[in-house]
């Protein structure tokens, strides 16, 4: 009787539990591990201590310490420029399609939200043609006489652009919710009173929609720190690596051409994870803190 | 004192409301106007992707932009088809479907059962054990990936299916939801069973599972979205060009019609890429929409 009674979570919970071990926590240990390690991805990893970590953070000859720079600082820029874009801009969409006069609410939602379902290199493949100096709409409509995707400050407007026209609709929906559950009846006094919009936006709407807003800042910004994507498809890096974000440098090391120096890149993965959980949580912390 | 606020009161409310009245037409149109500008930018790629696919490779040199093609032609889609080699689109599209097909009917039973396991079951140490792997899954995923290689690797699963569809089943997020769901049905409903005599398998299967098909239709539909959009993973585990899916391919295709000079068919692969999620949308828009999808948020 006992023993029947302890075996059926087993056969429930078991299973995914093994697929958590192996998939999830047995490679995120090994990543650890690996970092502190010189490995190729073919024989055993070698132990070598900090010495990844001292070549990346401190070694100013090493290609590696450059590449992590640069790296870093790109990814830094695409943060930087994408994650308001991302906030604000499903935020002003919510806030007009919650106004009572617009019309085909539904079928504006669709169009806005539809290119979050395409994925990145469907999209990069047409957005490069728009792009295109000779083909698309920059050369011909705008009689920009520039390859976009290869001169600054062009090459980070088309990725942006792209991430924008994709990345929009997820948070759209959740602003979406959350504004049409706040009491119409808060919004009908503030009117009373005079209260424009503006007004009824910043007292009414902001303080009581302030856990999707948390909510979707960090996940928007640990989403973006993972770029790769779009500066892979859409400007391979360039020009002159100004695109080429850590994620690429992680990839490059790890599955590139030539011998693999996996140890480094899991190294700079650790960094680069490091680097989400601190700006995740000062976030969380800052914003509620603020709020509160 | 008293007497001036009376006074002033109704005066206050009645310009109070002529504000907001003007207030919101002028509201409307900047909303109309944000909106449908928005719309027209977010459509013209989707509308150019298309049109172009139908478009003659010297129609698309010689006259520049145009949204609509001076004559329409199919010869990119034959064109496309007929390529088994170099390009195997349909090839991709097949791998493509059967990943994410495989791969959301696995996320469902998986996700099902295990919630069941940490809702409906009473084992010492669940909430633990639920927490503890809860907690670990937020450890950033960038940590993992080269590890995760090497495992798939050992298995002999590179440049196989399974290198996609099975890892991503180890995800908590969804049974993260489920287990929420699952919360709010009341206990009445399997102790009654229990009392029957019914197994945890069948109050499982014939019970939760019909109750619980709303969460469990939004986290297949965005398993499979997410399966058929992934594009670092299966960079990384294909290299096989006829194994991989067509997110994969894509990356190959820039190269090979290299320098644009196959753009109809390229536009033409672009869009057979997209026709699948499209459709899932057409049929399943108020899934998608609902604000459940709260977790499956922003993937890079």
């Amino acid at each position: 009787m006992k023993k029947k009674l302890n075996l059926a979570p087993v056969f429930f919970v078991g299973p995914h539990v093994i697929l958590f071990a192996v998939f999830v926590l047995l490679p995120t240990i090994y990543g650890i591990y690996a970092s502190f390690t010189k490995w190729n991805l073919m024989n055993e990893p070698v132990w070598v201590g900090l010495d990844n970590y001292k070549t990346i953070l401190f070694n100013t000859e090493s290609t590696f310490h450059t590449q992590f720079q640069n790296g870093l600082k790109n990814t830094f820029i695409f943060v930087g420029l994408s994650v308001p874009l991302l906030i604000v801009i499903p935020l002003m969409i919510a806030v007009a399609l919650e106004h009572k006069k617009v019309k085909m609410k539904n079928v504006i939602q669709s169009i806005l939200y539809i290119p979050g379902l395409i994925s990145i290199s469907a999209a990069a493949l047409i957005w490069l043609l728009i792009f295109n100096k000779q083909l698309g709409i920059t050369g011909n409509i705008f009689g920009s006489q520039i390859a976009w995707p290869t001169n600054q400050p062009y090459a980070w407007l088309i990725i942006i652009v792209i991430t924008v026209w994709g990345g929009v609709g997820g948070n759209m929906i959740i602003y979406r919710a959350s504004i049409s559950g706040v009491a119409k009846e808060l919004y009908e006094s503030a009117e009373l009173d005079g209260a424009g919009s503006i007004r009824r936006f910043a007292s009414i709407t902001l303080p009581s929609i302030r856990f999707p807003l948390i909510y979707t800042f960090v996940m928007t910004t640990a989403g973006a720190f993972n770029v790769f994507g779009q500066p892979l498809m859409m400007t391979d890096g360039g020009p002159r690596q100004s695109t080429h974000v850590l994620m690429m440098y992680i990839r490059q090391l790890a599955f590139g051409n030539g011998e693999s120096i996996a140890g480094m890149a899991s190294a700079m993965a650790v960094l680069l994870g490091l680097i989400i959980l601190v700006i995740s949580a000062l976030q969380y912390y800052v914003m509620n803190r603020n709020a509160a | 004192m008293s007497n001036q606020v009376q006074l002033d009161q109704p005066l206050q409310n009645r310009t109070g409301k002529r504000k907001g009245a003007s207030d919101r037409s002028i509201s409307k149109y900047i909303s109309y106007l944000f909106l449908l500008s928005l719309c027209v930018v977010w459509v013209i790629p989707v509308i150019f992707g298309i049109s172009t696919s139908f478009r003659s490779q010297t129609e698309v040199v010689s006259s520049g932009f145009r949204l609509f093609p001076e004559q329409w032609i199919f010869e990119n889609y034959v064109a496309i088809l007929n390529n088994t080699s170099t390009a195997p689109i349909l090839r991709w599209l097949m791998n493509s479907l059967f990943i994410a097909t495989t791969h959301t009917f696995l996320v469902v039973i998986v996700i099902s059962i295990t919630g069941y396991g940490y809702s409906r079951m009473n084992f010492k140490g669940r909430d633990t054990l639920f927490f503890t792997l809860l907690g670990i899954s937020f450890f950033p995923g960038v940590v993992n990936l080269i590890p995760s290689y090497k495992i798939i690797d050992a298995l002999g699963w590179v440049n196989t299916s399974w290198a996609m569809i099975i890892p991503g089943l180890a995800g908590m997020g969804n049974i993260f939801l489920v287990r929420q769901f699952m919360n709010g049905l009341p206990k009445e409903l399997d102790e009654s069973a229990r009392v029957d005599g019914a197994s945890d398998f069948r109050i499982y299967l014939s019970i939760i599972v019909p109750l619980i098909k709303p969460i469990l239709i939004v986290c297949a539909l965005f398993s499979f979205t997410g399966s058929w959009n992934d594009f670092l993973w299966p960079v990384i585990v294909y290299t096989d060009v006829d194994k991989m899916p067509v997110t994969a391919g894509l990356l190959l295709l820039q190269d090979i019609y290299g320098n644009y000079r196959m753009i109809g068919q390229l536009m033409g692969s672009a869009i057979l890429a997209i026709i699948p999620t499209m459709l899932l949308f057409l049929f399943a828009q108020k899934y998608f929409v609902q604000s459940i999808n709260l977790n499956s948020g922003i993937k890079g």
